[in-house]
């Protein structure tokens, strides 16, 4: 038997000490850590992901800032406003809330940032709202991250200029009712927040259409086998509504073919996306017709705006052949913010004062239609109804069949929910 | 043989004050921290306060590694399981510091018994994967439990109180909480492992058979001493959640398990308090190493690879690589007369060093 002495810790603690003392004496931050403008330079944090799932994030957040500077003669790294030296700074994250909070709070306390502007997903979302509450002499813009309650959480430093994932199904609940005559629709989705709030604004507009819900099935992420649901949706249904995504969405829809489910579908937002169009004949054949809705227009979509959106992100490097939703969402996202600092002159005195009422009574037409916000800071926005269709090549695309204007944010959090929300 | 003994004797006699010298300075930087960084309200959360929870919650693994030679990574789970347990009190119940924080330690407490009533009778790579199999499951529940979890979204806000005597709200208060807590949690370690229970470990990790020949029951030890981890690790989660405001499954993925590990083998695997130097560098490169390149996850794995590569036992193992150099060096140079031809029998390995020979218990 050995008894351990303590013989590693002598360079272990010299080292230690070493590292944290060096340390801290060699990063100055970009304002010293303070949050006010140095030189009349407004420093703008940018969260996105950079690592993980979403690790095109990045990418994407920079095109769309690169659209927006761009417009007004900057770069992605900064220009001028009003007379201001706008200069912009990149923080990448894994989409986790630890990772979104760590670097968050390096972005306000060490580089010294005036404005946020992030992040990507929704858990970070959750994490930097929360954060904000403490750092009221910050302005906090979003980025894409969705949930509900990021704009109910009470703080006023905190901007969203897009749809939250339930205002993502504006009008498509009584747009099924009323245009596609469902009254029953049975209701499989994955078993956490984003789908809940998604499913949620779907059957709220549909259940005060006057439809009812069959059933619900919440099952959980990276489910592969819908043998046990497929067989619980009840006889009379109408159509079901799919609030899955990726390979989970592809699965179920292979699954329903095979079972013999020729049920229409509605799809959440993130149901419908390449995995499942490029899916093979059988899924392709299941996901005709299906109707979903969300913050991104399809083919047809005619606002005189989007076009030039379209052509100057193409342009931008490391882009899709198409902008996804997160480069749209950061798009109206940051030219908001930019159209906020240009009507308060880059005034950011007073708390910010004149920068946040800007931001609070703003409204400009996007690309994807007219902005403006509401009392808890949210955009009221209009929101895209998308029916999946094969196009003359014989591939499968989404086609806008409707839009609806003037979508609002409820004042619910959805949570699990059985039957009608 | 005599003369070899007494320079033994004299060199380690010396080592011993330099180390109190500098465990004193070490305590002291740790002390003056707040009062000579540039930027308070960076620097004491985000790499301070974060460093002493990852290594609180290190320690324990390593506390188990060390002296019981069971390698769990269940730790972050459990300092996950005490964080929500404080959250729980806090933000459903609307309990106070004084009900949630006990609660949130039981809770912890409790868990680490559980896993241990479990996994005890396994060993090395099976202790290993049951104790990331339950960690795993813990994180499906916590992602889906909507009633306790609040699932995804978590529980928040967790507000750090004012306690009266302390307010916690102050960043720099909550900074000394966490420290005085460390300290404890290490002087904690140490004494338990001093303790005739903590030699009962050490005989169980070296030879199981032979204590058991003895009459020891060595799962009931090996129970105690994951429950008693276990209670390190919890210390720690009530430390996270105060530090987050919130606690939601991210503090209890997969993810969060490695940085424990990573923390904990960087430091030193076999280094109670090496684990605080391998949480200040995981929390700086988290920090600074996008300020040098996009690929800082990257990074992050060639630092790893470079101490598992040049300092196998960690940082805290390089002291003793670099004696166990000059040792070689003086054998080399010293006359035979140093060279004892009767050795006694050799114990077993030293757990950091079984660790990285892959004959851990």
């Amino acid at each position: 038997m050995t008894l351990k002495k303590r013989k590693g810790l002598v360079p272990a603690l010299a080292i230690g000490v070493t590292v944290v003392l060096a340390a801290t004496g060699c990063s100055a931050g970009a304002n010293g850590g303070s949050s006010t403008t140095s030189g009349g330079t407004i420093t703008i944090g940018v969260l996105a992901t950079s690592q993980g799932n979403l690790a095109f994030g990045m990418d994407e957040a920079k095109a769309a800032i690169g659209v927006a500077m761009q417009a007004i003669g900057g770069t992605v790294d900064g220009g001028v406003i009003n007379g201001k030296t706008v200069k912009i700074v990149y923080a990448g994250t894994d989409g986790t809330s630890g990772t979104a909070q760590t670097q968050v709070k390096k972005l306000v306390e060490n580089d010294g940032v005036n404005i946020v502007f992030g992040p990507v997903s929704g858990d970070e979302g959750e994490a930097v709202v929360q954060y904000a509450l403490t750092v009221p002499e910050v302005t906090f813009v979003n980025g894409s991250a969705s949930p509900v309650g990021m704009t109910l959480a009470g703080a006023t430093n905190f901007f969203r200029f897009h749809g939250d994932s339930a205002m993502w199904m504006g009008g498509l609940g009584k747009y099924a009712y009323d245009v596609k005559k469902y009254k029953k629709i049975y209701s499989i989705a994955e078993d956490y927040s984003f789908p809940y709030d998604n499913a949620g604004g779907f059957f709220s507009g549909f259940c005060a259409a006057g439809g009812k819900v069959s059933g619900n099935s919440w099952v959980p992420v990276g489910t592969t086998d819908y043998a046990t649901v497929i067989s619980q949706i009840p006889a009379g249904t109408d159509a079901v509504y799919v609030g899955l995504g990726g390979a989970d969405a592809a699965s179920f829809l292979s699954q329903a073919v095979t079972s013999g489910v020729h049920l229409p579908l509605v799809g959440g937002s993130i149901a419908v996306d390449t995995t499942a169009l490029a899916g093979d004949a059988n899924i392709a054949s299941a996901a005709i017709g299906t109707i979903t809705g969300g913050p991104v227009p399809g083919a047809g979509y005619t606002n005189p705006k989007w076009q030039p959106f379209v052509d100057a992100y193409v342009k931008q490097p490391k882009a899709f052949p198409s902008p996804s939703i997160f480069s749209i969402l950061y798009y109206n996202s940051f030219e908001s913010l930019i159209l906020g600092l240009q009507q308060s002159k880059g005034d950011l005195s007073n708390k910010q004062g004149a920068l946040r009422d800007a931001l609070g009574s703003l409204q400009w037409d996007s690309p994807t239609g007219h902005i403006s916000m509401d009392k808890n800071r949210q955009a009221i926005v209009d929101n895209f109804l998308i029916q999946v269709v094969k196009g003359t090549d014989g591939k499968l695309k989404q086609e806008n069949i409707s839009s609806a204007t003037g979508v609002t944010q409820g004042t619910k959090v959805y949570d699990r929910f059985t039957g009608c929300p | 043989m005599t003369k070899l003994v007494e320079f033994t004797r004299t060199r380690r006699s010396g080592l011993s004050r330099y180390i109190w010298i500098l465990w004193i300075a070490a305590l002291g930087a740790a002390i003056v921290f707040p009062f000579v960084v540039d930027r308070p309200r960076f620097w004491l959360p985000n790499i301070g306060v974060r460093s002493l929870w990852l290594g609180i919650i290190a320690m324990s693994l390593v506390f188990l590694n060390r002296y019981i030679g069971l390698l769990s990574l269940a730790q972050a789970t459990i300092a996950g399981i005490s964080a929500y347990g404080v959250g729980y009190m806090m933000v459903t119940r609307g309990q106070g510091f004084f009900v949630a924080v006990p609660v949130g330690i039981l809770a912890g407490t409790l868990a680490g018994f559980l896993v241990a009533l479990i996994a005890a009778r396994t060993k090395a790579i099976y202790f290993l994967m049951i104790t990331l199999a339950l960690g795993q499951v813990f994180y499906s529940y916590a992602s889906q439990a909507i009633e306790v979890t609040n699932a995804r979204r978590g529980l928040a806000p967790i507000i750090k109180p004012n306690l009266g005597f302390i307010d916690l709200g102050t960043i720099t208060s909550f900074y000394y909480f966490a420290l005085a807590l460390a300290v404890i949690c290490y002087l904690l370690c140490r004494f338990v492992a001093a303790t005739t229970f903590g030699l009962a470990l050490q005989g169980i990790r070296d030879s199981p058979e032979r204590m058991s020949a003895l009459g020891y029951k060595i799962n009931r030890y090996r129970i105690a001493a994951i429950t008693f981890a276990a209670f390190i690790a919890s210390i720690g989660g009530v430390v996270l959640v105060f530090d987050r405001a919130q606690v939601d499954p991210n503090v209890v993925s997969l993810g969060s398990t490695l940085d424990i590990l990573v923390v904990a083998v960087i430091g030193g695997i076999g280094s109670l308090g090496g684990v605080f130097i391998g949480a200040i560098i995981v929390t700086m490169l988290d920090n600074f190493a996008q300020d040098f390149t996009d690929r800082y996850m990257t990074l992050t794995g060639i630092v790893f690879i470079i101490v598992l590569l040049f300092a196998p036992a960690g940082i805290g193992g390089i002291g003793k690589q670099a004696r166990r150099v000059i040792d070689r060096r003086r054998k080399d140079t010293t006359p035979a007369v140093m060279e004892s031809p009767q050795q006694e029998p050799s114990a077993a390995l030293p757990t950091d060093e079984a660790i990285t020979k892959g004959k851990q218990q």
